[in-house]
């Protein structure tokens, strides 16, 4: 049997990836459809965060995500991964920024790149479930609350304290292991000191 | 309507139905007692008394800070910062927890506004939430009240005494109660009745209503209640002869204040332990309950709020009340309950 192991010939994404593919109905058929999502892989990757439809967003993350991974597993001197690049990307100019920006920032990552979260629609307006769509590590402020380095949030405060008393039950018990031995330590001086006595007598 | 009434002539649906309103009126009564509603009564009435007093009505000019922006005219003595809130979005009515009046007066969001005044919402989530933590833990205590005072048989002579001044590094949330029995160790199980008790009376949603009223009226609403009685008049002479009182469902409580818009802002909520406490008060020995919860819109793990919960069994190191005979300026009961 010597097949490659076939989930290392495609690099493996780090989140839920669609089981089907979205068919986008457009005049266009299949081949538009990709156009379209060609053109919001590019603006993802040239505005690192876009507003857009669900389905869309997605969809388009799938790709973006694959595209990165390529870049980031045979870098700039693969044919093949440039020719991919080529195709996905339709401002030429952001193809540097893939292989020069983009893949030094996420060589190292064990998550996604992306990150995907649906936000709540305008009112009065359609009715489509919308979606913003970043990258990792871009420099815009952040959509999500910060929960963790704040640690003036109740949750922090409780957890900061629990620690706190943790480590003085800790210290604690180290201590009175210490007294313990050296107490141990001191009765056995003792009764030696008393054997030598006896041996000098 | 009229072919669902004979069908159900024949269904003998109304003798069932008869039966369901009864042992709902049963259940519905048995959860509040006389005592409580005669309390809950009396606040509504001087409520609505304060509310007519106020005669001919004047307009205020209120600012809200951060985004947005915005300049209201409100009307003086009756609006209040939750009817500002309400101009700016539900977003803003649901997340903020209390307000802050001038940059300095945390004013509860309930209570009617005086004067014209900057308006600042703050929430749990704010860059230096202290204040807001405070209030949180504040308003648990006094929830806390509520549910153990309705949570016992009939049988039980219960009289709540009061919390001390909230703090969130001691790890819990405390409210001292006088129980009629010894030496009583709950058991798992009755926690967790506690515990839920708990989290069906904060999802009803109740809105926790504020009033400052003298202290004659205190007299009357607390009669029943020899701690409270006791604490009255030490409370209205550090503050002009007022006693802030606080509402939620039919249960009224003396706070310092100022508490969190809502009982349904508390979101997980474990009563943790019961301690039986080393006092001289007569009457019976006092129980410490303790509690840990989060708001509602901080999520956390099953395994880190676990550390929090088994922190809120040790004994909280809150003040233990009638343990000092001598009352002194740092020591009473109001200073203990200060900002």
């Amino acid at each position: 049997m010597n097949q490659a192991d076939v989930s290392k010939l495609v690099s493996q994404l780090k989140f839920r990836v669609n089981p089907r593919l979205r068919k986008f109905r457009n005049s266009g058929g299949p081949e538009e459809r990709l156009n379209w999502l060609r053109k919001t892989v590019t603006a993802l990757i040239k505005h690192e965060r876009i507003e857009l439809n669900y389905p869309r967003a997605d969809e388009a993350r799938m790709y973006a995500e694959r595209l990165i991974s390529d870049a980031i597993r045979y870098g700039d001197c693969h044919k093949t991964t440039m020719d991919v690049a080529d195709y996905w990307i339709v401002e030429k100019q952001l193809i540097h920024k893939l292989f020069k920006v983009l893949v030094p920032r996420y060589e190292h990552y064990n998550v996604a790149y992306t990150r995907l979260i649906k936000v709540p629609r305008v009112y009065p307006g359609d009715t489509l479930p919308k979606a913003v769509l970043e990258l990792k590590g871009n420099p815009y402020p952040s959509l999500l609350p910060d929960t963790s380095t704040n640690r003036g949030i109740i949750h922090n405060v409780l957890l900061d304290e629990a620690k706190k008393a943790y480590r003085q039950q800790k210290y604690a018990e180290i201590a009175a292991k210490i007294d313990a031995a050296e107490e141990k330590f001191s009765d056995l001086k003792i009764s030696g000191k008393d054997e030598k006595n006896v041996s000098s007598l | 309507m009229s072919s669902l009434n004979s069908l159900s002539k024949y269904l003998g649906a109304p003798i069932a139905k008869q039966q369901l309103i009864n042992i709902n009126l049963k259940r519905f009564l048995s959860s509040v007692s006389e005592e409580c509603k005669r309390q809950s009564d009396l606040f509504a009435a001087e409520k609505q008394r304060q509310r007519e007093n106020v005669g001919r009505i004047e307009k205020i000019d209120v600012h809200t800070e951060g985004p947005p922006e915005a300049s209201l005219i409100m009307n003086k003595n009756v609006s209040t910062p939750y009817d500002c809130a309400k101009h700016l979005g539900d977003k803003f009515v649901d997340r903020a927890a209390v307000a802050l009046l001038n940059n300095e007066t945390l004013w509860h969001m309930h209570k009617p506004l005086p004067d014209s005044c900057k308006l600042e919402f703050l929430h749990y989530q704010i860059p230096n939430p202290a204040v807001v933590n405070k209030t949180f833990w504040r308003t648990c205590s006094f929830l806390l009240g509520a549910v153990v005072s309705n949570a016992f048989k009939d049988d039980v002579n219960l009289q709540l005494h009061s919390f001390p001044s909230p703090n969130v590094k001691s790890g819990s949330f405390v409210y001292d109660v006088q129980l009629g029995l010894e030496n009583w160790k709950p058991t798992t199980s009755e926690l967790k009745v506690l515990s839920i008790e708990m989290i069906k009376f904060c999802q009803q949603a109740h809105p926790i209503e504020c009033l400052d009223v003298d202290k004659d009226f205190a007299f009357e609403i607390f009669k029943c209640n020899p701690h409270k009685t006791e604490q009255i008049p030490d409370i209205a002479a550090h503050n002009d002869n007022k006693v802030t009182l606080f509402k939620a469902g039919h249960h009224v409580d003396i706070s310092r204040g100022p508490m969190v818009t809502n009982t349904d802002h508390l979101g997980r909520i474990t009563v943790c332990n019961v301690l039986k406490l080393d006092t001289d008060i007569s009457g019976g020995p006092i129980y410490r309950f303790q509690g840990v919860a989060l708001p509602k819109s901080i999520v956390l793990n099953h395994f880190a709020y676990g550390i929090i919960e088994d922190r809120g069994k040790v004994l909280n190191s809150g003040r233990i009340p009638g343990k000092h005979g001598d009352v002194n300026e740092d020591n009473t009961f109001v200073s203990q309950m200060a900002v």
